[in-house]
């Protein structure tokens, strides 16, 4: 997978903001990340850290307050607040210098005329950055809205190309024509219906709460096929056999209820169901952990299996970091919205930086008494551990591909101590 | 063990269902000693909540206790009423739920979940302490008669022996309210303090003024002795304060008047502040003093003696009094008293050994089949009174297997007829339906019903089982008659007046809410809650996850239990805050020599928290050792699956996963309740279960693997790999 470079969902400056009376939660602020087609991608942290909000942004059940994601080089969401904010600053240094301006001119009558000139300049500047912001939000906007429409598009057009050969090829038989025809409408009808964003999955962490009760497994699992338009009973009925089969279940599941199952066989329905859309990547957030033990490590080793076989990229969001430094390829570790370490999984579990991500690791219980008699956690305190009231941090590259919430002197330290 | 605070034995449990009866939990035995932290692990539905719901008695109401014996202090838990568990559970063994949001109330503020147990159960200790210290002494005057001391000095010793109690009792009590009113007081001033440190304003005359009134029912000539000038010069100076407020405070309480519309609240001058904070000071030095021994004082003061403090310390007039308790009053009643539980102690053992005697009978005559049920009712009579007779009512420490005899032993016999009645009829039907079933399916009907298996227990094992309790107590007993002879009765004597100064000091024990409050910040503050001042008074809601499991620990503790039980309580937390709520129970447990069971599936807990681990599967402990013993040496296929099964960070390769689930307890299998999804499986393990193998003195493993007679098997690599390389690990950190 590391040959494979194609950059399947890029997340640039994400952030969220949720309304809390007149206060306002940064659930996720300023997180930046790029996902590779065919990687696990983990995504670690103390519960209420934003990694579930980060998920969800990613599949659109917010809007996103500010920052865009791409994914197949298309952008699929788009916040709008920091050009707003870029407009409302610049008005605001407009006016001051205006208002500076006339000041001057009251003093000085004679250099009435330049200060008219500055008054100018200033308003030009200003319209400027306005005209440029409203253009991005313009454009942010139309993104947001149009990117479904613009990929059923192509999908239309690339089905009328594929089928403009065969069309030209049975003329004269006026049945054989006909047949076509009917089989292009109905397509494109499906095709119109395919939005982008169902080509991200979810699998939700609670398999009993997320699958409706009255329904059967069939309808559970097929209901995104029929949301999409297809109407083929037998064609659904084919597909969700497949995905039951591929997922560790038999075709006799397929009429009982959720009720009926244990919870790692609900959590395989919760996939069968995710995995039927035939998407690129699928967002797993905290799949085993409402699981045992014993039926963990199946979910786990199915997970692995799709992912060889359908070729799938994976979120992975957990707490559980044996299991996620297991599974994923690159690890993200977040703290109160910000995203502080992101690296490969060994290297993260090996040379962790960050000291939350240090705290992270010495608080991982292992099966073993003697280790656990001599574990010391290291207890992380921002307040005491960083200054940044002079220095501004951001994310920096250490060594290649791994990144740290720092700022100058922190990376001077992290690179002393990996003796670079 | 010694030291066992519980023992489980043999328990039993199934629950009734719409499907049938589900067997949660099969026939399970285990003891846990004080001041370890034994670990439960299992899937869900092994039935490790169950056993630590029953020791609790909060069970469903579909639940059946099919058999066994919960020992606590002399009680089957599984037998009291609901009365007598009402003052165990909470009282002496707690519990710490899974979810801490479902488990706290979310409409009561927090501080007042904490101090209600607190306030409830002083108000229950006090009711019981009194009947206790009561019964005890009408014992004891009996006994003191029965060994021959003169009836009427025995009467009158006795009758003194209470009556300077409860002069003692006056004394204890006066102290005691005083000792309270401070205390309320330096928590009022604390209050007060960190009120004036987050720019609070009050009405600061009627602080002053309360403080004074409660500062002037500071006075027990006990208590303040040596500080009497110091607290009316604190008076003094308080009432001065609020003399002064009048005239100073005047302009600026105008100002405030016509800035707030409110009256009286005004900033708190630096100089009200500090003289509180000496007043804080020196009533901590009141109540820091060391305690009277008022079981002596009251005595002297029956007699008459001087027990005024002046010129003595405190220490000293608790020696003058106890050498004139001692001269005149307390080596006669000792000598009296000895004699009494010498008497009792001597009549239990007669008791005892009549018992070991005719323990013989009954076993000859559950030997064989037969007896009827009249006879054996009889005998159940007989032995009951045998055991009456031989326990020892003054013994302090109470022998849990004889107080819980007569239960264990009726319910033996019970079970024994009501299996012999209902064998017959559970295989009529079971033969009647599968000759139905069969019958069907020879006319080739589909058949869509399964027929429900039998329950037939071996009436063998019954009788068995109704031996094993008389043998239990027998060979106890044998023990107790062994070491009789170098009983000191002299030192049993004295821990029995302990026993009256104990229960007389609880019955005077009060605790106020002011105080429950005190105790109950300080607990908060124990349990790592910051700012507990302000989170005494939130609701639920307004903690995160981890403060709210913290506070249902700091409930659980709220009573000082013996036994902590544990159930998942950090399955729902994250890492970091999961290992702080590990290291508190941990620290908690070392300091209060807490017996703690711990419920978990996660292993890395088990390894962190345990002392010994049983593995529970499917109602059955399959494996039971010491944490080293199970993580070093596991012997249980199903262990094995439990540590190969979860990813550790070195794990690369695919993970070993038991394949299936669970088996349907409604039918529990026939053989090893793992067998089907045991790679190891032998052939017998489908058709019977295997017994408890003994790996090593305190290792015990279920499964035939370690029968003699069995292949080897050696133990998966991954299990293998992963121990040489956890050996290195903390060889590697040793080095360091």
């Amino acid at each position: 997978m590391e040959n494979n470079n194609e950059v399947l969902l890029r997340v640039e400056h994400l952030c969220q903001y949720f309304k809390m009376g007149r206060k306002e939660l940064k659930a996720v602020d300023d997180v930046s990340f790029e996902i590779k087609k065919g990687e696990v991608f983990g995504l670690v942290g103390e519960s209420g850290c934003g990694k579930t909000t980060t998920g969800r942004s990613i599949i659109k059940l917010y809007d996103i307050t500010s920052g865009n994601i791409y994914f197949k080089g298309q952008r699929i969401c788009a916040g709008t607040r920091s050009y707003r904010e870029e407009i409302s600053s610049a008005k605001a240094a407009c006016r001051a210098e205006i208002k500076e301006a006339k000041e001057a001119a009251k003093a000085d009558p004679s250099a009435k005329r330049q200060a008219e000139e500055r008054i100018a300049a200033a308003r030009r500047r200003c319209a400027e950055i306005v005209a440029r912001n409203n253009a991005a939000i313009a454009s942010a906007k139309r993104d947001h809205r149009t990117c479904d429409r613009e990929y059923a598009q192509t999908l239309v057009d690339e089905l009328k190309r594929e089928y403009e050969p065969k069309l030209a090829a049975s003329s004269g038989n006026e049945e054989q024509l006909k047949k076509l025809k009917k089989e292009l409408r109905y397509k494109c009808s499906v095709a119109r219906k395919t939005k982008l964003i169902t080509r991200i999955q979810m699998i939700f962490q609670d398999p009993i709460a997320s699958l409706n009760p009255r329904m059967t497994v069939r309808e559970i699992v097929s209901e995104g096929l029929v949301i999409n338009g297809i109407k083929d009973k037998k064609y659904i009925d084919e597909q969700v056999y497949e995905m039951l089969e591929l997922v560790g279940l038999v075709r006799e599941h397929a009429g009982r209820y959720p009720h009926e199952f244990s919870g790692g066989q609900r959590q395989r329905i919760g996939i069968a169901r995710s995995v039927i859309m035939r998407p690129d990547m699928i967002i797993a957030d905290e799949p085993v952990s409402a699981l045992d033990v014993s039926i963990q490590a199946q979910v786990i080793n199915l997970l692995n299996e799709l992912r060889e076989k359908l070729g799938l990229t994976i979120l992975f969001i957990a707490h559980d970091l044996s299991v996620v430094k297991y599974f994923s390829d690159r690890i993200g570790v977040m703290y109160f919205g910000k995203m502080v370490e992101l690296a490969p999984s060994d290297e993260i579990f090996a040379h962790p930086l960050h000291p939350y991500t240090r705290s992270l690791l010495s608080a991982i219980p292992l099966p073993d008494p003697r280790y656990e008699k001599q574990r010391t956690r290291i207890i992380y305190n921002p307040i005491a551990e960083h200054d940044y009231s002079v220095d501004k941090p951001s994310m920096r590259e250490i060594t290649p591909g791994h990144f740290v919430y720092c700022n100058d002197a922190e990376e001077r330290k992290y690179r002393e101590q990996l003796g670079l | 063990m010694a030291d066992n605070i519980l023992q489980v034995k043999n328990l039993k449990i199934s629950f009734r269902t719409v499907g049938g009866t589900v067997k949660a939990v099969r026939d399970i035995s285990f003891n846990l000693a004080r001041g370890e932290t034994l670990a439960i692990v299992g899937e869900s539905g092994s039935g490790k909540s169950v056993t630590s719901k029953a020791i609790l008695g909060i069970l469903a109401g579909n639940a059946i206790i099919e058999g066994g014996e919960i020992l606590y202090d002399g009680k089957d838990l599984l037998r009291i009423s609901e009365d007598d568990m009402h003052r165990i559970r909470g009282d002496k063994i707690s519990m710490i739920f899974q979810d801490p949001l479902s488990s706290l109330d979310p409409i009561v503020k927090i501080g007042k979940q904490i101090t209600e147990a607190m306030m409830l159960k002083n108000k229950a200790n006090r009711r019981a302490g009194r009947r206790e210290f009561n019964s005890m002494l009408a014992t004891l005057r009996q006994h003191m008669k029965a060994a021959g001391g003169d009836a009427a000095k025995v009467d009158e010793l006795t009758k003194k022996f209470d009556s300077f109690n409860t002069e003692a009792l006056k004394l204890e009590g006066a102290y005691n309210a005083a000792r309270t009113h401070a205390e309320e007081l330096v928590a009022d001033i604390e209050d007060f303090l960190f009120r004036v440190e987050h720019n609070q304003k009050f009405d600061l005359r009627r602080k002053l003024q309360s403080f004074l009134k409660r500062l002037r029912l500071v006075k027990d000539d006990f208590l303040t002795h040596g500080f009497d000038d110091a607290i009316s010069a604190a008076c003094e100076e308080l009432r001065g304060m609020i003399a002064s407020l009048g005239s100073v405070f005047d302009v600026m309480r105008e100002w405030l008047r016509r800035a707030t519309g409110r009256e009286n609240e005004v900033e708190v001058p630096r100089n009200v502040v500090d003289a509180l904070i000496s007043l804080k000071q020196l009533l901590q030095n009141v109540t820091a003093q060391p305690l009277p021994n008022f079981f002596r004082i009251g005595y002297c003061k029956l007699a008459g003696q001087d027990i005024s403090l002046d010129g003595r310390s405190v220490e000293e007039l608790n020696a003058a009094a106890l050498e004139y308790l001692d001269a005149d009053f307390m080596n006669e009643f000792l000598a009296l008293a000895t004699a009494g539980v010498r008497h009792s102690a001597q009549l239990a053992l007669e008791g005892k050994r009549a018992f070991v005697q005719s323990a013989e009978r009954a076993r000859s005559f559950f030997a064989e089949d037969g007896f009827a049920k009249k006879d054996a009712h009889a005998l159940c009579k007989q032995f009951n009174a045998l055991v009456d007779a031989s326990i020892d009512r003054l013994d302090t420490v109470k022998d849990s297997l004889a107080y819980t005899f007569r239960q264990s032993f009726r319910s033996a016999v019970n079970r024994y007829f009501y299996y012999k009645k209902r064998n017959p009829k559970e295989e009529a039907r079971f033969a009647r339906q599968t000759k139905k079933r069969e019958a069907l399916i020879a006319k080739g009907r589909r058949v869509d019903w399964k027929v429900v298996p039998k329950v037939v227990m071996d009436l063998d094992e019954e009788r068995a089982n109704i031996i094993a309790v008389v043998d239990r107590l027998a060979a106890k007993y044998e023990a107790d008659i062994a070491s009789s002879a170098g009983v000191d009765y002299r030192a049993g004597c004295v821990a029995l007046v302990d026993f009256f100064k104990e229960k007389a000091s609880q019955v005077v024990y009060r605790v106020t809410e002011k105080m429950a409050r005190e105790r109950a910040i300080k607990l908060m503050e124990e349990v790592g809650i910051p700012e507990p001042r302000i989170r005494f008074y939130q609701y639920p809601f307004e903690f995160s996850g981890g403060m709210r499991q913290r506070i249902v620990i700091a409930i659980a503790l709220a009573a000082n239990p013996d036994i902590l039980i544990c159930d998942e309580p950090t399955t729902a937390l994250d890492v970091t805050i999961q290992a702080q709520i590990l290291e508190l129970i941990n620290k908690l447990k070392a300091e209060r020599n807490l017996s703690v069971i711990f419920i978990t599936h996660d292993l890395g807990v088990v390894a962190n928290m345990a002392d010994r681990v049983a593995v529970m599967y499917a109602g059955k402990i399959v494996e039971l050792g010491t944490a080293d013993d199970i993580f070093y040496d596991p012997r249980h296929p199903y262990t094995w699956a439990l540590l190969s099964s979860m990813p550790d960070l070195d794990t690369n390769e695919k993970l070993d996963a038991i394949p299936g689930t669970p088996p349907n307890m409604i039918y529990p299998p026939k053989g090893d309740a793992f067998a089907e999804r045991n790679k190891y499986a032998l052939k017998i393990d489908f058709e019977e279960q295997p017994p408890m193998f003994k790996v090593s003195e305190t290792h015990y493993a279920a499964t035939w693997l370690l029968h003699p007679d069995a292949p080897r098997v050696p133990v998966p690599k991954v299990i293998t790999d992963r121990i040489a390389n956890m050996k290195k690990l903390t060889g590697d950190s040793n080095g360091k």
